[in-house]
């Protein structure tokens, strides 16, 4: 069965339609990656999946998760959800963190919410979960203006595997990176992906992240999805002008100077 | 000694203002209740109108009562009903502030307009036509000053809740399923308490102004209870002949006032986190 499901999915605007019956599917494990410039839809998509959208946006269709469908869901089924099957990494790390609580309450908070074990398999689990990304039990006592760029994005991504999601949906989250730091990150996420076995729906604008990690690659254009396929099928092969200018887009060495 | 005296200069000088104060106030609260054994409401027309001595430290009024004894009388209700009105305000304006800016949308603009209706008057207009609506008296005006005041408390949380709820970190919350009452409880509440300590401390100076101006019109405390604004209107035939029946009052009011002005400002200081960590 599929993990994520999105059948005909709709984002009506008061005016205008934003996203334009799109399908897509996830499975167990697998790396999707959407790709496609600002604007094209592709965060609105996640915003979706999330019950996230803003109050004047209205979803049609259906996207399922294990079968059931978020669209249709009670306010606390929903949230035993998120966090638990579905966690999220954004692109603002600067503000994806209470700014007056530290790294450590927030890890304290998440696990609050979703289980119930003792303080001390709560204090252990958060001690992996940073070790896990290469942060020390240090950083839990420090708030989140005292950390860098990449180890907020670390902290992220650790916050987000915490409770081993089945769908870990990663919203851009290099572009606010430098390339050296959002390698790592994309190195990390990887390397946790096969370590725990969830699936990453990644959004990106960046064609080479695609390439270099994605299982499946969708591409999108105003609201429409214009291809979807296996990695090298839409590398090798693309079949729609928009991707293969994409794919031109991409800088490769000895252009440089012509 | 030399690094401390600085620290303490540059630091902490609003707390060592606070301490200063609050020491001189504790002083002469203690030399009232120890040595004096006034009635504040005792009239003695032997003994009206005299100077400072050590049985009057500030001397007696138009009816030969202890100013000093009727000051520190006067502090539990001037301060203490200023106390509970802005108690009032605040309890009434953060939860219309907080769900306004929360949950946007309609609830939003309904919250706002009413909020919008009651902030077109000025708050001493709407306190003296209401006070004069219901009859002079202290409970009626302090239910003026609560119907004026809370409009500011619920625009202030509403525009500090608007700014935060864009951002991600709700987000993040959201999506690590806190619900709603969570989320405003634990991530957004702790933005604005700064902010309301703040300015409720700066409005507890207005609010004693305002019960003490119109006390002294004659609509607040009703006599002979000792509340400065009251007071300082009794004083009035008197200001020639014995003006420092007006100066008690009124450096009693002053003292507050700068009391809960300066400890706004060390609260805004002390909530902020990003002060208390070494960067």
């Amino acid at each position: 069965m599929n993990l994520l499901e999105v059948n005909e999915l709709t984002i009506q605007a008061a005016t205008q339609q934003i996203m334009k019956r799109i399908s897509f599917t996830v499975e167990p494990g697998n790396w999707l990656a959407i790709v496609g410039q600002s604007g094209s839809g592709k965060s609105m998509a996640t915003s979706a999946i999330g019950q996230l959208l803003a109050p004047n946006l209205k979803a049609d269709g259906e996207i399922l998760i294990n079968g059931s469908n978020l669209l249709k869901m009670t306010a606390k089924k929903m949230n035993a959800i998120r966090g638990k099957q579905i966690a999220y990494i954004f692109q603002e790390y600067q503000n994806s963190f209470t700014p007056f609580m530290t790294i450590g309450k927030h890890f304290e908070e998440y696990q609050r919410t979703h289980l119930q074990v003792s303080k001390t398999q709560r204090l252990q689990n958060r001690r992996q979960a940073l070790a896990s990304v290469g942060l020390g039990e240090e950083f839990a006592d420090r708030y989140p203006f005292q950390l860098s760029g990449g180890q907020l994005q670390r902290t992220a991504i650790a916050l987000a595997l915490l409770l081993k999601p089945a769908l870990v949906i990663a919203d851009e989250p290099t572009t606010a990176l430098d390339s050296i730091s959002s390698f790592r990150i994309l190195q990390l996420l990887e390397r946790l992906q096969k370590e725990t076995g969830c699936a990453i729906l990644h959004i990106t604008h960046d064609l080479r992240h695609a390439a270099n990690y994605a299982d499946q690659v969708l591409v999108m254009k105003e609201g429409s999805i214009l291809e979807q396929g296996d990695r090298l099928q839409i590398m090798e092969f693309p079949q729609h002008a928009y991707t293969k200018s994409l794919l031109e887009a991409i800088p490769s060495f000895g252009q440089a100077g012509e | 000694m030399a690094v401390l005296k600085m620290k303490i200069r540059k630091r902490n000088w609003k707390a060592g203002m606070l301490v200063t104060l609050f020491i001189l106030v504790g002083f002469l609260a203690a030399y009232t209740f120890l040595f004096l054994k006034h009635d504040a409401d005792m009239v003695d027309l032997n003994s009206r109108l005299s100077p400072m001595s050590l049985l009057h430290p500030f001397g007696t009024d138009h009816l030969g009562r202890d100013v000093m004894t009727r000051i520190f009388l006067g502090a539990q209700q001037t301060v203490g009903y200023a106390f509970m009105a802005l108690a009032a305000a605040v309890v009434i304006g953060l939860p219309i502030g907080l769900v306004a800016g929360y949950k946007g949308g309609i609830i939003e603009r309904i919250l706002m307009r009413i909020a919008d209706a009651f902030l077109a008057f000025p708050d001493t207009i709407v306190a003296i036509v209401l006070s004069g609506l219901m009859g002079p008296g202290i409970e009626n005006l302090l239910l003026a000053i609560v119907f004026v005041k809370w409009v500011n408390y619920a625009r202030l949380i509403r525009s500090t809740v608007v700014n935060e709820r864009g951002k991600e970190y709700i987000a993040m919350a959201k999506v690590n399923g806190l619900s709603d009452g969570q989320i405003m409880r634990k991530h957004i509440f702790p933005h604005i308490i700064g902010n309301v300590l703040v300015l409720a401390s700066l409005d507890l100076g207005k609010i004693i102004l305002l019960i003490s101006s119109l006390s002294y019109i004659g609509l607040g405390a009703q006599p002979p209870a000792p509340e400065w604004g009251a007071m300082l209107n009794d004083a009035r035939p008197y200001f020639q002949s014995m003006p420092s029946l007006m100066i008690y009052p009124g450096l009693a009011i002053v003292t507050v006032v700068l009391i809960s002005n300066v400890s706004g400002d060390y609260l805004r200081d002390k909530f902020d986190v990003k002060k208390e960590v070494q960067l």
